[in-house]
């Protein structure tokens, strides 16, 4: 029994960052532009939330820092998808690698030390707050996309940003602000990672979670409420290794540590060629 | 009073004058056919009086809102048809769409002007036609006072034609100011009041339909004769497309053109999929290649199947033929663009020069290039699937000329259309399609509008 409520509040704390993560995705794909730089937003997000609580003491402003850092992560991918109409893979990908090494940078910079930061004031048991607000979030996000103007614009967008167009509004502005939005929640995801779970920034710390996000869009059919159950799949996977450590002798560490990564893998499996992704998922405007 | 002025318009896109010194004006009431070639700079025009472009030079005064309905519907499939229509305009109730007002909303747009339609619909399972009216309801609901139509019948069927005419007569006898732009003449002559003629990028006639004559309006549009289908030669046939499968036997000889008559969806694509291999089949197909290339291909839609859009002339002209291109391991690109300016000139393509992308060019010269592309090895079947589907009189009888051209030299042509006065102007022999089958065959001799006719619908 103890072991079963551990696991559920386990499952509970290891989805929460992918939540955030794929609640972006979501946002992003819905309005077409597929946000593969989610990971980097989360790292970006997870340092400045460490970087700035250790400036002022202060963990909220720090959360408030990281989701900010994510925005602007994601207003650069909104820009270089939108005005610039760069290919969004490599746009994402180039902000993977460079929110990674400027966070492995400023780690340098900051605490004259690689690899992670010094303790920093954490949020505590206060992180509970970020669990809640995470699928308070999704039904949110859910009951706007489906039912406001802004949600309807937003899914025309995705699937045919001609007719967006046709209909008098500026589809590439309706991007911009779904892709920073995006970014905002993976960062905010990210500042869970340091300070809400943790107290520290540490290099790669984000590990996958913004692509096993991705998947969790997918695997949720690109809806807020099915990425969110999606995540906490996930995160449930996550949160056996660390149950099971220990207890299943003959498996060794390192495979435990890769099952979220496998689940993630055969659920993607599992669901290709069933899902629609939106018709102009992708596709520059 | 006008309901829309066009003064001395001017428009140039790099190395091209796409309307110049153009003046148009629209007045309620009235249905105005915009009539020209692929590239004549109507689109430009159209797209000028909606303020999607800007002009260089000239002004523009419209007296409302004008309104476009596009050639290629710009509608999103998965959403209703209420929240296409009302898209940007949603009624609310506090932060929410009121889906409630919105459904009566179309619901009244709709049966005012005649139309019918299901506002809960889902947009991609409605037929083309319903389509439309979709794309026409979302310009109504904002009350324009011109409403202009690109290429509005390019995608119905006849009996979708009549009923949307209709439509756009009971509109303009409300007073709603109409710019039809086509290059069907029926339709000009049957429907419009006015037209106006352009002809690279500039106006050359406009006058009341009324007092003119669907020959004089061709004329204007390609400024002269109009190019004749070239003369046939007879001479002794002898096989080459030999199909003989389940439901289909069906044989063309060198030196024949044989058309396959059918309406739409009557297994012409099985067809022709089989002939070029990308499906299987069952039984024998056999191409007797007199030692030359044995197929030239003109797929049904050109830029789905036969172009990469984002490519040049001169890539899309090396395109499926890399076994005549081949010098040792590479392609012989020199030849490649001598062969896209054979091409280029045998077909008075319209293009700066065989380096920009095809997706920049017009649709009939897009068609121009497939077709050439098609023809320039001398190959020793044809397979023409629509070969001038939505372009103008002139290109196509300028692809017509030269599929007779290419029957002449000895090709075996198979010329699938679901146009019958095509076929009935360029065919030797018409073999009707009906439900995967081959229902009838007529020589030329026998040719019967009627007898065919009746076997397309299935009723002999």
């Amino acid at each position: 029994m103890e072991i079963l409520s551990a696991l559920i509040v386990l499952t509970l704390i290891k989805a929460t960052p992918i939540i955030y993560a794929a609640l972006g995705g979501v946002i992003s794909e819905r309005s077409g532009v597929i946000n593969i730089g989610l990971e980097g937003m989360m790292a970006a997000g997870a340092f400045t939330a460490a970087i700035v609580s250790y400036a002022t003491n202060a963990p909220l402003l720090g959360v408030l820092a990281g989701i900010v850092a994510g925005g602007l992560a994601g207003l650069v991918l909104a820009i270089a998808a939108t005005r610039f109409k760069v290919d969004q893979i490599v746009a994402g990908t180039g902000i993977n690698l460079i929110c990674a090494g400027g966070a492995a940078y400023g780690l340098v910079l900051v605490f004259n030390q690689p690899g992670a930061s010094k303790q920093v004031n954490a949020l505590g048991p206060n992180y509970w707050v970020l669990v809640v607000l995470a699928f308070a979030l999704a039904i949110a996000l859910q009951w706007l996309l489906s039912r406001t103007p802004w949600g309807l614009r937003v899914r025309a967008c995705g699937e045919n940003p001609r007719s967006v167009a046709a209909a008098g509004l500026d589809p590439l502005a309706l991007r911009t602000f779904a892709v920073t939005l995006s970014g905002a929640l993976a960062g905010l995801g990210g500042a869970f990672l340091s300070i809400g779970e943790l107290n520290l920034y540490s290099d790669g710390m984000t590990a996958g979670r913004g692509f096993i996000a991705l998947a969790a869009v997918i695997f949720g059919r690109w809806n807020p409420l099915g990425a969110t159950a999606a995540s906490v799949v996930f995160g449930l996977f996550e949160a056996l290794q660390y149950v099971l450590q220990g207890k299943i002798s003959w498996l060794p560490a390192d495979a435990m540590q890769a099952l979220p990564y496998i689940a993630a893998l055969i659920a993607l499996a599992g669901v290709t060629g069933r899902v629609r992704a939106p018709a102009s998922d992708g596709v520059p405007y | 009073m006008p309901a829309l002025e066009l003064r001395s318009i001017r428009k140039t896109f790099p190395g091209v004058v796409a309307v110049d010194d153009a003046d148009l004006v629209l007045y309620p009431g009235e249905i105005h056919a915009l009539v020209g070639e692929n590239g004549a700079g109507k689109s430009t025009l159209s797209a000028i009086a909606f303020a999607e472009l800007k002009p260089d030079s000239g002004t523009v005064i419209a007296h409302g809102t004008v309104g476009l309905v596009h050639q290629h519907f710009e509608l999103v499939g998965r959403l209703r048809v209420w929240e296409n229509v009302l898209l940007g305009r949603e009624p609310r109730r506090g932060w929410t769409i009121d889906a409630h007002a919105a459904r009566k909303r179309v619901r009244d747009i709709a049966e005012r002007n005649g139309l019918r339609i299901d506002p809960d619909a889902v947009v991609e399972t409605l037929p083309i036609g319903v389509q439309q009216r979709v794309e026409l309801l979302r310009e109504l609901d904002r009350e324009p006072s011109v409403l202009l139509l690109d290429e509005p019948t390019a995608a119905l069927a006849p009996s979708e034609i009549e009923s949307f005419f209709q439509t756009v007569k009971a509109l303009a006898a409300c007073g709603t100011a109409i710019m039809i732009v086509t290059h069907k003449l029926q339709e000009v002559m049957a429907y419009s009041s006015t037209v106006t003629v352009m002809r690279h990028g500039r106006i050359t006639a406009t006058m009341p339909t009324a007092s003119t004559t669907a020959e004089a309006i061709a004329q204007a549009m390609v400024g002269g004769e109009i190019p004749k289908v070239a003369a046939r030669e007879e001479r002794p046939l002898a096989p080459c497309l030999s199909i003989r499968t389940g439901d289909i036997s069906l044989d063309v000889r060198s030196g024949e053109i044989v058309g396959i008559a059918g309406v739409e969806g009557n297994g012409q694509t099985t067809l022709a999929d089989s002939i070029t291999g990308m499906i299987p089949y069952d039984g024998t197909l056999s191409i007797e290649r007199n030692g030359r290339p044995p197929l030239g291909v003109i797929p049904q839609d050109r830029q789905a199947e036969a172009l990469v859009l984002a490519w040049s002339i001169v890539d899309n002209v090396m395109l499926g033929r890399q076994q005549v291109l081949r010098r040792g391991a590479l392609l012989d690109r020199e030849r490649a663009r001598t062969d896209a300016q054979t091409i280029a000139q045998r077909f008075d393509v319209r293009a700066a020069n065989l380096d920009v992308a095809v997706k920049t060019l017009s649709g009939g010269n897009q068609q121009k290039i497939v077709v050439g592309r098609a023809l320039i090895d001398e190959p020793a079947l044809v397979l023409a699937y629509n070969p001038t589907r939505g372009i103008d009189v002139g290109a196509a009888a300028l692809v017509q000329s030269r599929l007779i051209e290419a029957r002449n030299r000895g090709a075996a042509v198979l010329l699938i259309s679901f146009e019958l006065d095509e076929l009935l102007a360029v065919a030797d022999r018409i073999a009707v399609m009906y439900r995967g089958r081959i229902t009838g065959e007529f020589e030329r001799i026998a040719f019967d509008r009627g007898a065919i006719g009746r076997l397309m619908a299935g009723l002999a």
